[in-house]
């Protein structure tokens, strides 16, 4: 779960390393100060979300909301579960082995569904042409191509004069 | 770089039997600490999401803070 985070966290831009995972038994709470202290005084040197990328904060917003609806997505929840029938399957749980798996199955996945649901978010202002939505996305306009495909298939999308729109 | 009383707003996931009964006895043994965690107790860190981490940013945290 925190590599997917980590990984799902850099693929909007946000410095995976804001977020932690550290463990603290109840008998160590000297331990946990400590770990508390470092993780604030690490934040304090990042500064607010969003200086690491230079974007606009509506921009780091968006994709942030974006990523909220692309990780409760049900293909991309799907991976995640096969994720963990694969490490039960093979044994290996070793950090590499999560790193590898993680990027290979479940980080494609939520990057298409996550470029998907911001075009939306994107083309709820108005039509917007491929070229542009690639650039604000972080994406090549093949690969966005491929994601708009089924969508207009389905409807939801669909292609004008502009660019893309809304269905 | 260090910006000037920038107090950061973390959130904290504590696992109610290791991290947050840690958290509980610093308390008691009256350890000072940062306080920019704001603390959601779960009762096992295996309770924890994907969602959850992403939602917490999009809510306006600068870091997460997951305590097992």
């Amino acid at each position: 779960m925190a590599e997917a985070a980590r990984q799902a966290l850099e693929d909007i831009g946000v410095d995976p390393e804001r977020m932690e995972l550290e463990w603290a038994s109840a008998a160590e709470g000297p331990r946990f100060v400590e770990l508390i202290t470092r993780c604030v005084n690490s934040i304090k040197e990042k500064g607010p979300l969003g200086t690491e990328s230079n974007e606009a904060e509506e921009d780091v917003k968006r994709k942030l909301e974006a990523a909220v609806e692309a990780a409760s997505a049900s293909k991309v929840r799907t991976s995640f579960g096969m994720l963990a029938k694969k490490f039960h399957k093979d044994g290996d749980y070793s950090p590499e082995a999560i790193k590898e798996a993680v990027a290979a199955k479940f980080t494609p996945a939520f990057r298409k569904e996550r470029i998907a649901q911001e075009i939306k978010l994107l083309l709820k202002k108005g039509p917007m042409s491929i070229t542009k939505l690639a650039k604000i996305v972080g994406s090549t306009k093949a690969e966005l191509e491929k994601i708009v495909a089924p969508l207009i298939k389905k409807g939801i999308l669909k292609e004008e004069k502009k660019g893309l729109a809304l269905a | 770089m260090t910006q000037e009383g920038y107090n950061p707003r973390i959130l904290g996931f504590f696992c109610h039997w290791c991290c947050y009964a840690a958290a509980d006895s610093a308390g008691v043994s009256r350890y000072q600490y940062p306080p920019n965690v704001r603390v959601i107790r779960v009762m096992c860190t295996g309770r924890i999401d994907v969602r959850f981490i992403l939602e917490a940013f999009k809510c306006g945290a600068d870091g997460v803070f997951t305590g097992g």
